[in-house]
């Protein structure tokens, strides 16, 4: 059974570092969440769409109207540079937390 | 860039809305994809992507919360608050005409305050204006005046007297006060004509009319410039009008006459140089006048504000009562607050459907804050128009010697404006920001399931709720006994023994403008004016005097020495009254013992008052006794009964002695007539043309002098009172919704306590209990405070103290009636509540 609560900001962190590797629209943000993570994580629509909204909205990606090649209108997103340096920060942010947390563990 | 992205959303509404629709049906497409490609059949592919996919409208919903189209869902959200309280009319109504209320009155009464005390003399750097005259001396010389002007302490030095005088443009007669000014006044305050121009040296004539008289008496003819009025019979022209909020340097002048500096005036109107300290510039003026005064004697500067009250009374008063309106402020966005927690709250069921379609509580707390902040500027509008409607009426109601104590005319300006406004966002902030919070609580799992379920008060809405209503009791509670007791002590001041009868009485202060006081045409002239005055239709009697009643005698202080053997001097304030023997018949004032004055009585003759006899001679009659004072030995004809002058002012009314009358230049002239008398101006009109060569000083009703001491009680008491009024009815009506609501959400419990054999009686009791411990609780703190208070109102008691029991009793009856009264209802609904209603709703 796949967890499907996370912290806010992982899922900020998940999406940036999806986009990351290349401009994609929101389900394949979503698949490729799930594939890489093994089927650990599993986002649902209703926090991506919303997150994807509001990273857009602060200026860490930028979003353009597609349309794909079965003729579909598809909503492609691309990380932008300030999104790059959000990335670069959160995952500093995330190795301090999950050492941290990791050294708690490993003291019992 | 946030910001254009949501603009964009808004501009771009639809199609946003389309795209996203497009993204979200794209993901959905894909999914199914996905299921047919691992081999599901279309139908169930769609089934199983629709399945996973949750909510498309929550996804919608939650997107556009975070997306952006804030600007368009407040839009929406300001629609939807527009229906909302248009379909509750009564709701929107009572919220926001007690904001209106709110923000009317405390603007109202912050006008007064900057009118009053804040701001008083409504000129460029006020602080640097003043009056100021040299002290021991009657009058300024020229030279010192001149040398002011020269001196490096003074920007300006100019003179100003006012006067009443008669006025006559054609054939309208009307007494105005009138300014003599030297032309540089003008230029010090910065005043400008609306019409015609200032003094200039071409006619020394001219007068400057103030655009009040212009309008009354020239119904603001534009044509009036160059046009002659008289005044006081000497003909003038007028040059220029001058606007309506210049107002110096009393309050009430109306027209301005030309003043030469070589007349030498008591008082100087001064504006200090700027950047220079206080004490410097003082002690440059003293220097100043000491170099060109020949008497060669010490010079002290007495410096003067402009205008302001400066009365230990109005001085406590008008903060006291601004204080008052801050409570009722208080107490009203209290009522709104809980006003709109118990509609909110009752409102839950809607709030939950919201919740469970998607809508963050966020966007709840945020559509609960518009409809407040739509009550808000409903409520702003209201009091806008309710403070400009009071502040006219304090304008036509405000007694004249209130008024009369500030140079800025009472007016809604700017300043106050800014207070309304501040008042109407902090009254709405105050009122609409808790119930917000409070009664959005709630997550949407849970508040699916209490949907049509009627459960108790939660406990935060309670608590804040019945907290408010205490608080708001102990205000009210606070105000209703500081009203009490103001409005006790100004009634004590109407209806204390005055010892006399001044209805019916005007006086008239004239000189004669003698040359020696021993002129013998001086007491010829005195019989004709008399004669004069006596043929005046309604005139009964006349009587001469040198002071008249209240406290217009000659202060008299010192050492009074009875002439009982071994006895101690007395050492205390008496008013002296140097009176005709008509003066007691006409004032009503009498003799108990003893006579009144005859012609041939000598000089050291008096008559005194029972309270100055009792200080005297505490065991004895009076009458034949003789005391010294200073060097004079007096001797007790008469006894006469006290007179009293009711003021809060305790050292006002001191014992009286009269002298016998003795001819002198400025004497008093007292008229007792029917009923009551021709206004003064008749008076003045009469002597202005058959003795030219008599000034007439002052005229008026003898009552006006004991009005003017009534005039702060009467508005402070009357203020006070509606205050208080306000304040109990806002916490009655406060306690009624809240009592109502409570009521209406424990339907259910009151069924069931009905079901299990609760008498209506009992049932009402738990009602009636509630309001009765937050009114028992309210009483309680509000009496602390109230406690608290004492030293500041007991300098505007007359007759009454904070111990005073028939107060107590007024604010204690009142408090608890209308708790009942707010409660009856409430608790007649719990009573009624039929079970099987209830069981068939169910």
């Amino acid at each position: 059974m796949p967890k499907t609560e996370y912290l806010q900001g992982a899922l900020d962190l998940l999406i940036l570092k999806t986009l990351a590797l290349g401009p994609n629209h929101g389900w394949g943000v979503q698949q490729r969440i799930q594939q890489v993570s093994r089927e650990t994580l599993s986002v649902s629509q209703g926090s991506l769409y919303p997150a994807l909204h509001r990273l857009e909205a602060a200026g860490f990606l930028s979003s353009e109207m597609t349309t794909s090649e079965n003729n579909r209108k598809a909503r492609v997103y691309t990380l932008t540079a300030a999104g790059r340096k959000r990335l670069d920060a959160e995952t500093e942010d995330w190795r301090e937390f999950a050492l941290a947390i990791r050294r708690l563990l490993q003291v019992g | 860039m946030a910001f254009l992205s949501r603009l964009r959303a808004l501009l771009q509404r639809p199609r946003v809305a389309r795209e996203l629709d497009d993204e979200l049906a794209f993901h959905l497409e894909m999914e199914t994809q996905a299921h047919i490609a691992r081999g599901v059949r279309p139908d169930e592919a769609r089934r199983r992507a629709l399945a996973t996919f949750g909510g498309v409208v929550q996804t919608r919903e939650a997107v556009r919360d975070v997306r952006a189209l804030s600007i368009e869902s407040l839009w929406q959200d300001m629609r939807y608050a527009g229906r909302t309280l248009g379909a509750a009319p009564g709701f929107t109504l009572a919220a926001a005409g007690m904001l209106a209320l709110a923000i009317g009155i405390t603007t109202a009464m912050f006008t007064v305050l900057d009118s009053l005390i804040l701001r008083p003399v409504p000129f460029r750097d006020p602080d640097q204006l003043a009056r100021v005259h040299l002290e021991r001396r009657p009058r300024i010389p020229p030279t010192v005046l001149r040398a002011w002007r020269e001196s490096p302490a003074f920007e300006a030095a100019e003179l100003a007297r006012r006067d009443s005088s008669l006025v006559e443009a054609g054939a309208t007669v009307v007494t105005a006060t009138v300014a003599t000014v030297t032309p540089g006044v003008f230029d010090m305050l910065d005043a400008r004509p609306i019409r015609g121009r200032l003094f200039d040296d071409s006619a020394r004539d001219g007068v400057l009319m103030s655009e009040t008289l212009w309008r009354s008496l020239f119904d603001a003819d534009p044509a009036v410039i160059g046009r002659a009025i008289r005044v006081d019979r000497r003909p003038l022209t007028i040059v220029g009008i001058l606007p309506a909020h210049f107002r110096f340097p009393t309050a009430a002048t109306a027209l301005w006459r030309r003043l030469e500096i070589d007349n030498a005036g008591q008082y100087a109107y001064v504006r200090f140089a700027k950047g220079l300290p206080r004490e410097e510039a003082v002690r440059l003026a003293v220097d100043a006048a000491e170099a060109v005064d020949p008497g060669g004697a010490r010079v002290t500067l007495g410096v003067y504000p402009l205008a302001g009250a400066q009365d230990t009374y109005s001085t406590r008063a008008v903060p006291l009562l601004a204080a008052g309106v801050g409570l009722v402020f208080l107490i009203l966005c209290a009522n709104v607050c809980s006003l709109l927690l118990a509609r909110l709250t009752a409102r839950r069921r809607e709030f939950s459907m919201r919740a469970a379609l998607g809508a963050s509580r966020g966007r709840l707390v945020r559509q609960a804050l518009v409809e407040s902040g739509a009550l808000g500027v409903l409520g702003i509008a209201g009091g806008v128009g309710l403070a400009w409607a009071l502040v006219s009426l304090a304008r036509a109601l405000l007694p004249e010697v209130v008024v009369a104590q500030s140079l800025n005319p009472l007016a809604l300006d700017g300043r106050a404006m800014a207070v309304s406004s501040a008042a109407g966002c902090a009254g709405t902030l105050l009122a609409g920001l808790l119930p917000a919070w409070l009664g959005t609580r709630f997550d949407a799992q849970a508040s699916l399931r209490v949907i049509d379920r009627g459960t108790t008060e939660s406990r935060g809405a309670r608590a804040l709720t019945r907290t408010l209503l205490v608080g708001e009791v102990a205000l009210a509670c606070t105000l209703l006994l500081g009203g009490a007791l103001l409005v006790r002590s100004f009634v004590n001041l109407v209806t204390a023994d005055r010892g006399l009868q001044a209805a019916g009485v005007s006086m008239m202060w004239i000189n004669l403008r003698a040359a020696a006081p021993a002129d013998p045409a001086l007491e010829a002239l005195v019989r004709a004016i008399e004669d004069d005055l006596r043929g005046l239709p309604g005139v009964q009697l006349v009587a001469w005097s040198y002071g008249v009643p209240p406290r217009g005698g000659v202060q008299g202080s010192g050492d009074w020495f009875p002439d009982a053997p071994n006895s101690a001097p007395i050492s205390m304030h008496v008013d002296r009254h140097i009176v005709s023997a008509e003066y007691f018949q006409l004032y009503g004032i009498q003799i108990l013992k003893g006579r009144t004055f005859e012609p041939s009585d000598p000089r050291t003759s008096v008559i005194v008052s029972e309270r100055f006899a009792q200080a005297l001679w505490p065991d004895a009659d009076a009458v034949g006794r003789t005391f010294r004072v200073e060097d004079a030995s007096l001797q007790v004809i008469g006894l006469a009964r006290e007179i009293h002058y009711p003021s809060v002012d305790r050292g006002v009314d001191v014992p009286e002695i009269y002298h016998p009358f003795t001819l002198q230049s400025l004497p008093m002239v007292s008229v007792r007539c029917h009923s009551s008398c021709p206004d003064s101006a008749v008076f003045r009109h009469l002597l202005a043309v058959r003795y030219p060569e008599v000034r007439v000083q002052s005229a008026g009703a003898i009552e006006r002098d004991y009005a003017r001491e009534l005039a702060w009680p009467r508005v402070t008491a009357a203020l006070a009172g509606a205050f208080a009024v306000i304040a109990v009815l806002a916490s009655a009506g406060g306690l009624f919704s809240v009592l109502l609501y409570t009521v209406g959400r424990r339907r259910r419990e009151f069924g069931i306590r009905t079901a299990l054999g609760a008498s209506p009686a009992q049932l009402r009791k738990i009602v009636l209990g509630d309001g009765l411990t937050v009114t028992v609780l309210g009483i309680v703190l509000g009496s602390v405070a109230a406690l608290s208070l004492t030293r500041v109102v007991e300098s505007m008691q007359y007759g009454v103290t904070m111990s005073d029991g028939l107060s107590w009793a007024i604010v204690l009856g009142l408090l608890v009636t209308t708790t009942l009264a707010a409660a009856w209802r409430p608790a007649r609904t719990a009573a009624r509540i039929d079970p099987v209603v209830l069981l068939r709703e169910e």
